[in-house]
């Protein structure tokens, strides 16, 4: 069994001979039974680094492993659920979950999926074009766990959802994902939406790997300083701002810190927010296989 | 059983939130020796949160003695927690302490954020031995 | 590593794919099957009850001379009836572009589908082979019973002498020209689908490419075999029967002229005559297919097509990979 979900090294996608790059010399890993949230800004390339990790985009350099081989070769251990969760709308739920079985004759469990189904109330005769959208992500979710994925790609799967089947929802794969050891990956640009369920995070901006790495590892790696303006050598600066005599400042701490402030573990948001509105704050890859952590020089 | 509510803004880490309510729950009663305390899926099913967290919330209990996994079957409680009693030389000292706040002028909240404060210091300090 | 197989599921049954890909099409599958239905009972009725009595009846109409009756009824509605069977059957090649070009991979495409079906076990080649083969077999089989049928209601009343055998309406109608034609328009749609990736779009490109090869193959059908040559003296004229390609004059040296202008107006009036015999013409001359012709030109028609379907199929698979990334630098482990 492979300990590696997802293995990216100098991953790049470019769209058209002169597009501009999607995604630029991404590396990272992901291990297997994690959840974990892949975060940034509308059109940062979360979308194409799902689509390439589903088999359904080809890189431009470098290479992308999943579950230890090619994706294309690990198409029947993982589900994908595309943005907008595409599903045909003529169809029945019960016609959908047999598309599911026949497209999947090897792996299906039908009581998984029906299970799933059923736990929505809904009705299996109802046609799809006829759900919600809670009843949709629903279906769509019991088509991609009808599979025993070992892997769950899910691009924006909480998105124009009420809070209810957010709640719901993310429940039953949280679920899954405990009964199976699934690893989930996640896509979203509500950072909010993903907080509390995801242990693993991987910052995409601008086409590159901001941050990647255990959620906890990562804000462990970071502190929120208050003090008097000052030079803050060695330590890497992610973010600082001066407000009169007081300098702010996320950091990331080597060496003692000095003793005339304070400092304080800044939130996944603070975190995030830092990191995305400094573009050229240097990327942190924390890979739990390598220890101790791996900075690239900025 | 008990039924564990995360509350997601309150800063406090969502496994140590877990923690916490165990403990408390093994405080009132409402969990005994012998209880099984609900599955990860049941956990995060009902809350959405990480099955890791769970697990290390799991982990955390047992490491302080107050519950076992048993393979295949579950995570029991293996002992209960005692209450405080209510006219503990302890509880005397804080009662002495309250009425000389008081005295000094000190309002309710300010006597409470005091109290949280030296509260977060104590304890925090004692988390990260 | 192998696959988990789940105890309780039964394994798919073979043919799964090709079922699932039925299933997502249904209404196409209906909508065929009336198509198909309404065709055959219009021409079994006019084979059946009226081609013999219009033929019986054109033949006494051209026996007679003078003010004789005979069954106008049976002769028009025969008319009637072939001509809307071979319309049908001419345009069922568009027919079926259309609705390739609109569902068949556009529309996954633009709705998003597609990503949800290339992202299951079974592999994107196998999805679009089950696309083009569950379709094609049912398009196979109606098309040929309609073609069969078609020839049968003409040659049932090829003695009305309504529409020759080289007619635009009956030379494809009535050979499996149309079902190869029909197959062409099928895998037009899904590559112009992977292409376009916009069902409207592709609608329309697929029934103006399909279209333009149904006009080719009628434009260019006299070059598919060779012609036979025959020359006829000048008091019949430089007209000809059967499936004419080109035709023109022979002089006394035997070498080959354009028709002079009087010459296509015949009427042979003296001053033509002269002309004629000004340029030594002695005889006109015709490269034709006669009847005799049809299969070797309908047959090879039908293989120029078949070979151009076979490209277009080979060109979607080859879009599919590319959509798809199976052709990443080094594929599987």
């Amino acid at each position: 069994m492979t300990e590696t979900a997802i293995a990216a090294a100098a991953l790049g996608k470019r769209f058209g001979r002169r597009g501009g790059w999607a995604l630029r010399e991404c590396t990272f890993r992901l291990p297997v039974g994690r959840v974990c949230a892949v975060v940034g800004p509308n059109g940062a390339g979360k979308s194409t680094l799902l689509a390439h990790a589903a088999a359904l985009l080809a890189p431009t350099e470098g290479s992308l492993t999943v579950l230890g081989t090619h994706p294309a070769a690990a198409r029947e251990r993982i589900a994908y659920v595309a943005q907008g969760k595409p599903l045909y709308p003529q169809l029945s739920v019960a016609d959908t979950l047999l598309l599911g079985r026949e497209l999947n004759p090897a792996r299906w469990d039908a009581s998984v999926a029906e299970r799933i189904v059923a736990a929505g109330d809904l009705d299996p005769k109802a046609r799809v074009r006829s759900l919600s959208g809670g009843q949709r992500t629903r279906v769509a979710l019991a088509l991609a766990l009808g599979k025993r994925p070992e892997l769950l790609l899910l691009d924006e799967p909480m998105a124009d959802l009420d809070p209810l089947a957010r709640h719901e929802l993310m429940g039953l794969l949280m679920a899954e994902a405990a009964q199976y050891g699934t690893t989930v990956v996640m896509s979203s640009h509500v950072v909010a939406e993903l907080e509390g369920s995801c242990d693993y995070l991987l910052l995409i901006g601008g086409g590159r790997v901001r941050l990647a790495g255990d959620l906890d590892d990562l804000l462990a790696a970071h502190l929120l300083t208050t003090g008097p303006v000052r030079d803050l050598d060695p330590h890497t600066v992610v973010e600082s701002r001066t407000t009169g005599r007081q300098l702010t400042a996320l950091i990331r701490p080597r060496g003692p810190l000095p003793t005339d402030g304070g400092a304080t573990a800044p939130s996944l948001e603070e975190l995030l927010l830092a990191h995305l509105r400094n573009p050229d704050a240097p990327a942190l890859v924390l890979d739990p296989a390598r220890t101790p952590a791996q900075e690239p020089a900025a | 059983m008990v039924e564990y509510r995360i509350d997601r803004r309150s800063g406090v880490a969502t496994y140590v939130q877990i923690v916490q309510q165990t403990k408390q729950a093994l405080r009132l009663g409402l969990l005994e020796p012998g209880d099984k305390l609900p599955t990860a899926r049941e956990v995060v099913e009902a809350t959405a949160i990480n099955p890791n967290t769970v697990l290390k919330a799991y982990r955390e209990l047992e490491r302080e003695g107050l519950v076992e996994a048993r393979r295949g079957l579950g995570t029991f409680v293996r002992k209960s927690l005692g209450t405080a009693p209510a006219d503990s030389p302890l509880r005397a000292e804080l009662d002495a302490w309250a009425s000389r706040a008081r005295e000094a002028g000190l309002q309710r909240d300010d006597v409470a954020a005091l109290f949280t404060a030296v509260i977060d210091e104590q304890f925090s300090k004692g988390d990260q031995e | 590593m192998t696959a988990v197989t789940v105890a309780g599921t039964p394994a798919a049954p073979p043919f799964a794919t090709a079922r699932a890909m039925l299933r997502l099409h249904r209404p196409a599958l209906f909508l065929w099957t009336g198509v198909v239905l309404a065709a055959l009972a219009l021409m079994v009725w006019g084979y059946g009850w009226l081609a013999e009595p219009a033929a019986a009846a054109y033949q006494r109409l051209k026996a007679c001379d003078y003010a004789c009756s005979y069954d106008q009824d049976a002769y028009l509605t025969y008319k009637d009836v072939l001509r809307y069977a071979s319309y049908l059957v001419t345009f069922l090649p568009l027919l079926v572009a259309a609705w390739a070009g609109a569902t068949l991979t556009s529309r996954e495409l633009e709705s998003g589908t597609a990503q949800l079906a290339w992202t299951q076990s079974v592999t994107p080649t196998r999805w679009l082979a089950a696309k083009l083969l569950a379709p094609a077999t049912l398009l196979t089989a109606g098309t040929s019973l309609l073609v069969l049928l078609h020839h049968l209601l003409w040659a049932e009343g090829r003695r009305a002498d309504v529409l020759g055998w080289n007619d635009i309406l009956i030379f494809q109608a009535n050979g499996p020209t149309t079902v190869a034609l029909t197959l062409f328009g099928l895998a037009a749609g899904a590559l112009t689908g992977l292409l376009l990736r916009r069902s409207l779009a592709a609608l329309a490109v697929t029934v103006a490419v399909t279209a333009a090869v149904g006009f080719g193959l009628n434009w260019f059908r006299g070059y598919f075999w060779p012609t036979l040559t025959v020359t006829a003296p000048l008091k019949d004229g430089p007209w000809f029967g059967g499936s004419v390609v080109s035709y023109g004059a022979v002089t006394s040296t035997g070498a080959h002229v354009p028709v002079p202008d009087c010459a296509q107006y015949w009427s042979a009036a003296k001053d033509c005559r002269a002309q004629l015999d000004k340029q030594h013409i002695v005889r006109f001359y015709s490269e034709m297919h006669p009847y005799s012709h049809y299969w070797p030109l309908q047959l090879t028609a039908t293989a120029l097509t078949l070979a151009l379907t076979g490209l277009v199929v080979l060109l979607a698979f080859r879009v599919l990979e590319r959509h798809t990334g199976t052709v990443a630098k080094g594929t599987a482990v």
